[in-house]
């Protein structure tokens, strides 16, 4: 990092020519950092697109009836007689099952996120911004949970209250609110110590509304970041309930049962196991490098700002 | 140090003793009946009584946590029902397979993510860099079960490398020790590539290189030295993680540990067995934490026990 460093708003000054040529600029760290940043940006949402787009248009396509059972046409290669992913045991068209199945697994994913979300940002700031006994409970029992051992307490719990799609949502927002709160509370603690918490203490508004007025929207954006991360971990998380068979019962066919389905065919029938897992691994993926660029693209804009 | 010890320990087994509370709560309001799981659908009403007195779950519910609490301190947990053996002894039995997975998993990882996660340090920024980081978010990205299942489609089905389920053959270790790795790699290797490029951009690297401190011990001893210290730590924590974490790809693979006993254990509702699992695992986990804790000041002359670490 001792060598020189291009700084491109330098460089763009009209009034004298810099020394700088352009493939330098292009070659400095800086712009090489942008650019991955920028096709982690792309290439996570195309991926995320190729999966979420067809299945939230899954009721419009014409693909078969994802339960129709054609006993005559049980498990056709893909590709054959105008099924594109094949069929499984029962003649069931495979393409219709994943997209179907799809549509309850983001369902899952998105509402347990929003559900950890929020308690996460609440329970986090309220131990970041009243401190004493408040902090000591609740990190108390982040640290309890974090030693658990996590996915045989949430097989325990799914057994305790069944397998329902509340219930196995609220069991992934479970395992993971303790991410939010931590990074909550690590966020409202910089930010309480700022001057207009102060201001606004003079002002003599009252603690309640300081947090949920003031400070909470102010630590919204960082905090935010982590939800596509979250996501990517929940849509993964309920595909091994399910896989287990601790997921959302008949007829819901989520990805994590058809894989489950499918094991027993995997000497005959690759694509039962093979395609739905791509589905996943597609979507993950894609959800993971965009939330990895865009807390790239942050931390990058946060440090210039605290650098100036 | 003399005080820390002993708090650390103390904390570890409220941890602990809290752990089987709650688990023991939890699996007596489930819904399922042990005793009708365990007599067969065909029993009648008396011998399921029979049954319930036999197992002492007639008791009310108080009786039986005394009579756990008591059961700890003796370490004899009661007689698994489906097993027909002291469950304690049961989860013993498997307990080393799920070591041996552990083990050879987190060897793997830590192999292949050290050397990858520098030569990501190194050639940060570039083209090739990128490549390797997104195959890493690939690697995150897997669903274990899925990738255990392609895995033995690929190598013991149509190529017949490695046996597809159990642990007969020191073959049978090799794809799961894969499956459980490769998440493992993907973590650790970003964590090493982040931690040293941080160091890389550390005064004192600079200072050392303008002191003619060569590349290779700056790479090596300074900057791997420094940012050996926290990756260790995780590979200790995940380490313990997986000590009842494999749940998964032990199913996947039939692997004879302790995840896939668990599974069986609540399928059955075999209360005797899923305690002293729970039990055995929280320990277990419990303990290799502390020892890792126990270690940093062995690698970091800066970290003072019960101060820095306790922070």
């Amino acid at each position: 990092m001792s060598t020189t460093v291009n700084n491109p708003t330098h460089a763009a000054e009209p009034v004298r020519r810099s020394a700088v040529t352009k493939a330098q600029i292009k070659g400095s760290s800086a712009a090489r950092r942008a650019r991955s940043t920028r096709i982690k940006l792309w290439l996570g949402t195309i991926l995320t697109l190729i999966v979420v787009v067809p299945i939230a248009m899954a009721n419009l396509l014409p693909i078969a009836d994802p339960n129709m059972q054609d006993l005559g046409a049980r498990r056709l290669a893909p590709l054959v007689d105008g099924h594109l992913f094949g069929t499984d045991q029962l003649g069931r068209d495979l393409l219709a099952r994943v997209l179907f199945g799809g549509q309850t697994s983001l369902m899952i994913g998105v509402l347990a996120v929003v559900v950890s979300g929020a308690v996460g940002v609440i329970l986090g700031s309220i131990a970041g911004f009243y401190g004493k006994w408040a902090d000591v409970i609740i990190s108390r029992v982040l640290e309890a949970q974090l030693s658990l051992p996590l996915l045989m307490m949430l097989l325990l719990v799914v057994a305790l209250f069944g397998p329902s799609i509340p219930v196995i949502t609220g069991v992934i927002a479970i395992a993971q609110w303790p991410e939010v709160a931590r990074l909550t509370r690590s966020l409202v603690l910089v930010e309480r110590e700022k001057p207009y918490v102060d201001a606004a203490k003079t002002l003599g508004l009252p603690k309640v509304q300081i947090l949920a007025q003031h400070v909470i929207p102010n630590i919204f954006k960082q905090a935010s970041l982590v939800i596509l991360l979250l996501l990517a971990q929940a849509v993964l998380l309920e595909s091994a309930l399910s896989f287990l068979g601790a997921g959302p019962q008949r007829p819901f066919s989520t990805w994590g049962r058809l894989i489950s389905d499918g094991q027993d065919y995997i000497t005959t029938s690759w694509w039962m196991v093979t395609l739905p897992g791509l589905f996943i691994v597609v979507l993950v993926v894609g959800v993971n490098l965009l939330g990895d660029a865009l807390r790239d693209g942050n931390l990058r804009r946060s440090s210039k700002k605290e650098g100036k | 140090m003399l005080t820390y010890l002993p708090k650390r320990i103390g904390q570890g087994l409220l941890t602990v003793f809290l752990t089987v509370s709650v688990v023991f709560l939890l699996i007596r309001m489930a819904p399922g009946d042990p005793a009708a799981s365990f007599a067969g659908p065909l029993a009648t009403s008396e011998q399921l009584a029979a049954v319930r007195e036999q197992f002492g779950l007639d008791k009310p519910l108080f009786e039986q946590y005394i009579i756990f609490i008591g059961q700890l301190f003796t370490g004899h947990l009661g007689q698994s029902y489906s097993f027909q053996a002291p469950a304690v002894q049961v989860v013993m039995d498997r307990l080393p397979y799920t070591l041996t997975l552990a083990t050879s998993s987190i060897l793997l990882a830590a192999v292949v993510a050290i050397p990858l996660g520098m030569w990501m340090a190194r050639r940060s920024d570039t083209d090739a860099e990128l490549g390797v980081n997104v195959l890493t978010i690939a690697g995150q990205s897997m669903p274990d079960f899925w990738t255990g299942i392609m895995l033995l489609t690929g190598f013991s089905v149509i190529i017949p490398l490695f046996p597809a389920s159990g642990f007969t053959t020191w073959g049978g270790l090799v794809l799961p020790t894969i499956t459980v790795a490769i998440l493992q790699v993907a973590l650790i290797s970003r964590m090493v590539k982040r931690e040293m490029v941080n160091n890389f951009n550390a005064p004192y690297l600079n200072i050392a290189r303008s002191r003619g401190v060569s590349e290779r011990v700056l790479t090596w001893r300074y900057a791997l030295g420094n940012a050996g210290i926290p990756v260790f730590t995780a590979l200790g924590t995940r380490f313990a993680a997986m000590l009842n974490g494999v749940v998964v790809v032990e199913v996947v693979f039939g692997w004879p540990g302790v995840g896939s006993l668990i599974v069986r254990a609540l399928e059955t509702r075999d209360y005797p067995l899923i305690q002293a699992t729970v039990l055995i695992t929280a320990l277990l986990a419990v303990a290799v934490q502390l020892l890792i804790d126990l270690a940093y000041p062995l690698l970091d002359p800066r970290v003072r026990l019960g101060k820095a670490a306790s922070a």
